[in-house]
C-alpha cells in the first residue's frame, strides 16, 4: 500500500484499503481557524441541528486564532471571544497569538507521522511533510465535529520524484511552483501525491512543509513525505500523537510516476491572475513593483527570513517600497530575533510584523488600484491584497528581498553571491 | 430518491481556466455572512447589472477547473440567492467540488460545454438521461457521472440534511 492507503485504512478500522473505496475514517486531530461562516456555523450547526452539545474526545480538536489577529473591528473580536468560550466549554484547546495554524499545528506536535488530519483549510496538507495524511475537507470538517468519523473515498496517489540538485538561490518556493508548470495545475485532481527524491532528502523540514503545503494548486487532496532522519531531529522534544509512522511499500500501487529533474531550475514568478501560471524569473525581470510580502503559512520560515536577510544585510529597500516581513509562527520570529535576523531586516527598511494570516488576503497592508507586489503568500488571485486592479507576482523570499531592493522585479542570486558571512 | 432536472438558462460563462470564484464577490467580502449583502456584490466587478439577468434556476458555465484557489463559500451563497441552481463546468477543482457539493449544490462535470454554451441559451441537465441539452444549438453532451455518495448528497440537499439521514441509519441500526 501507499502511505495515504495505510494511514485510512488505520483510521478506517481496516486491514486495508484501495483507492476508490468509500471509507468512514476517524480522524486523530480536527483541527480548524476561527472565520466567519465557518466556526461560527460549525459551532451552531452541531449544536442546534445535530444536538451535539459537547464534541465526543475534545482532545482530538484543536482550534487556532490566526486570522483578524489582532482585531481590527468589534465583531472579529466578538468571533474570536465566541471561539474561546466554545473552546473553554469544550475542553478544546484554542491557539491564538502564537502564529499561522497549520505551522503552529506542526510545533505542537499534532504533525505526527502516520496521523490521519482534518481541517476545512486545504493548506493543512502541509502536515504531509511529516508523514501525515492531513486534507481540507471544508464544509465536511462539521461532520467531524458531530460524528466520530468521517466519509471519503480513498485517493489513488500519484508518486513524483525530485531529481539531481537544486542551483544556489533555488528555494523550496520554486520547486513547487515548478512541479504546477510540469505536470499542471488540475494534474493531481483528487488524487494523493507521494513526494520522494534526491531533492527532498536533502531539503529542510521548512522547505517540505512549504512545498507540501500547497498540494491544492495542483488539485490534489493532499501531498505527503515518507519520514527520514530529518522528521525526527525535527519532532524531537515535542508532544506527538500516539499512532504509527507509515511508509510506501515497495509494491505499493501508484496510479502514476511522474520523474522531475530540477538541476537546471532557476528562480520562477507565477504571474497573475492564479497560482497555475509558473514563469521564469529572468523574463520578468524588472517589472516596477510597489510592495513586497514575505510571510504566510506557504513560506515565512526560518530559511526564509534567512535568505531575506542575506540578501538584505548592509543593503536598504527602496525608498517608498513597502517590505513587509511577517515571520510565521511566535516560535521562528523569536528565533530570528536570537540569529540577529529581525535587526537585518528591520535595519535594511522592512517592516516586521509578529504572525497573522492578515497580510495574505489583504486585509491590512492592502494595496490600491494600479499597485504591484512580490509576494510569498499562497495566492495572487486579483483582489487578493486589496484592489482587483492590484497584481500579485507570487516568488521566492530571496526574489521578494532583492526586488525590494531594486523596486522592481529582481534576481536575488548576485546578492546572495556576495552575502557576507553569519548574521 | 431522484434529482429534478436543472433547467434554466445560461447566466454567465466563465470562459477562463482555473477560474478562482472569489474574484465574484471580490476577496475584500470573504468575510461577509448576510446572503442579501452577498448578493448585492455578485459579480460587481466582473459584470455590473449581473443580478437582474438571472432568473431563477439559471444555471453558470465554467472552464477547466473552475473554483482553483482558495474557493470560499460566499460566492456561491450569493449565487444561490440570486436564484443559480448549479454550475455545469468542464471540470472542477476539487476543493471547490467538496464544499459546495456539501452545500447541496450541484456541480455537473460536463467536457465540451465551454465550446457548445452561450450566454442567455437555454441549457438543462438531465439527471436520469446522464446528458446536459443545450436546446437552441440542438446540442447534448454527456456528464461524468457522481459517485454514489456525491449523488446521496445532492439528493438529501446538502451535507447536514445527508449526515442526518445517515446518522439516524446508525442508529437505528445499533438500537
Amino acid at each position: 500500500m501507499t502511505m495515504t492507503e495505510k494511514i485510512l485504512a488505520r483510521a478506517s478500522g481496516r486491514t486495508s484499503v484501495r483507492p476508490g473505496d468509500e471509507i468512514e475514517a476517524k480522524p486523530d486531530v480536527v483541527i480548524s481557524y476561527d472565520f466567519p461562516g465557518y466556526t461560527d456555523v460549525f459551532f451552531k450547526e452541531a449544536r442546534e441541528e445535530f444536538g451535539v452539545d459537547k464534541v465526543a474526545d475534545p482532545k482530538r480538536f484543536v482550534l487556532f486564532i490566526d486570522h483578524m489577529i489582532p482585531a481590527a473591528a468589534p465583531k472579529e473580536e466578538e468571533l474570536h471571544q465566541n471561539t474561546r468560550a466554545w473552546g473553554a466549554k469544550q475542553g478544546v484547546p484554542v491557539h491564538e497569538r502564537k502564529g499561522i495554524g497549520h505551522q503552529v499545528s506542526a510545533e505542537l506536535g499534532y504533525a505526527t507521522p502516520g496521523a490521519f488530519i482534518v481541517h476545512f483549510d486545504g493548506h493543512v496538507s502541509q502536515l504531509g511533510a511529516f508523514g501525515a495524511y492531513a486534507f481540507g475537507a471544508r464544509k465536511g470538517v462539521l461532520e467531524a465535529y458531530v460524528s466520530e468519523t468521517i466519509a471519503l473515498r480513498v485517493p489513488a496517489t500519484i508518486k513524483v520524484v525530485l531529481t539531481g540538485t537544486l542551483q544556489p538561490g533555488v528555494m523550496a518556493r520554486d520547486v513547487f511552483h515548478h512541479i504546477v508548470r510540469v505536470m499542471g495545475p488540475a494534474s493531481c485532481a483528487f488524487k494523493a501525491v507521494e513526494l520522494s527524491g534526491p531533492v527532498i532528502d536533502a531539503m529542510s523540514v521548512e522547505g517540505r512543509q512549504t512545498v507540501c503545503g500547497q498540494a491544492m494548486f495542483l488539485g490534489a487532496t493532499t501531498m505527503l513525505i515518507a519520514p527520514d532522519a530529518k522528521t525526527t531531529d525535527w519532532l524531537k522534544g515535542r508532544q506527538t500523537l500516539d499512532v504509527p509512522a507509515v511508509f510506501p511499500d515497495a509494491d505499493a500501487v501508484y496510479e502514476r510516476v511522474a520523474t522531475i529533474d530540477l538541476s537546471d531550475l532557476a528562480p520562477i514568478v507565477v504571474i497573475p491572475p492564479s497560482p497555475a501560471n509558473t514563469r521564469d524569473l529572468a523574463d520578468h525581470l524588472g517589472l516596477e513593483v510597489h510592495t513586497g510580502y514575505l510571510g504566510s503559512c506557504a513560506s515565512g520560515r526560518l530559511e526564509d527570513l534567512r535568505a531575506a536577510a542575506d540578501v538584505l544585510r548592509g543593503r536598504q529597500v527602496k525608498p517608498g517600497f513597502q517590505l513587509h516581513v511577517v515571520p510565521t509562527s511566535q516560535a521562528i520570529m523569536a528565533q530570528a530575533a536570537r540569529e540577529g535576523l529581525i535587526e537585518t531586516l528591520v535595519e535594511a527598511g522592512a517592516f516586521v510584523s509578529s504572525p497573522t494570516c492578515d497580510y495574505c488576503y489583504g486585509r491590512i497592508a492592502t494595496m490600491a488600484d494600479g499597485q504591484r507586489a512580490v509576494s510569498t503568500g499562497t495566492l495572487n488571485t486579483p483582489g487578493r491584497m486589496g484592489s482587483v486592479d492590484s497584481e500579485i507576482y507570487i516568488c521566492n523570499a530571496a526574489v521578494v528581498a532583492a526586488s525590494a531592493i531594486e523596486g522592481c522585479i529582481a534576481d536575488p542570486r548576485p546578492y546572495l553571491a556576495t552575502a557576507g558571512g553569519a548574521a | 430518491m431522484s434529482l429534478s432536472n436543472l433547467k434554466g438558462r445560461v447566466a454567465w460563462v466563465f470562459d477562463e481556466a482555473d477560474y478562482d470564484i472569489d474574484r465574484i464577490i471580490g476577496v475584500k467580502n470573504i468575510k461577509i455572512t448576510d446572503v442579501q449583502e452577498l448578493a448585492r456584490l455578485a459579480m460587481g466587478d466582473v459584470a455590473p447589472g449581473f443580478a437582474a439577468t438571472v432568473g431563477k434556476g439559471d444555471l453558470l458555465v465554467g472552464a477547466p477547473n473552475f473554483g482553483y484557489g482558495h474557493p470560499h463559500y460566499p460566492a456561491m451563497k450569493a449565487m444561490r440567492h440570486l436564484g443559480i441552481a448549479g454550475v455545469v463546468a468542464e471540470s472542477f477543482s476539487p476543493g471547490f467540488f467538496r464544499g459546495e457539493m456539501a452545500m447541496g449544490f450541484p456541480l455537473v462535470t460536463c467536457p465540451g460545454i465551454l465550446a457548445a454554451a452561450r450566454r442567455g441559451a437555454a441549457i438543462e441537465v438531465d439527471w436520469a438521461a446522464g446528458c446536459v441539452r443545450l436546446a437552441d444549438s440542438n446540442t447534448t453532451l454527456p456528464f461524468e457521472p457522481l459517485g454514489a455518495a456525491e449523488r446521496g448528497m445532492l439528493e438529501a440537499g446538502g451535507l447536514n440534511p445527508y449526515l442526518k439521514a445517515r446518522m439516524a441509519r446508525m442508529k437505528g441500526v445499533t438500537a
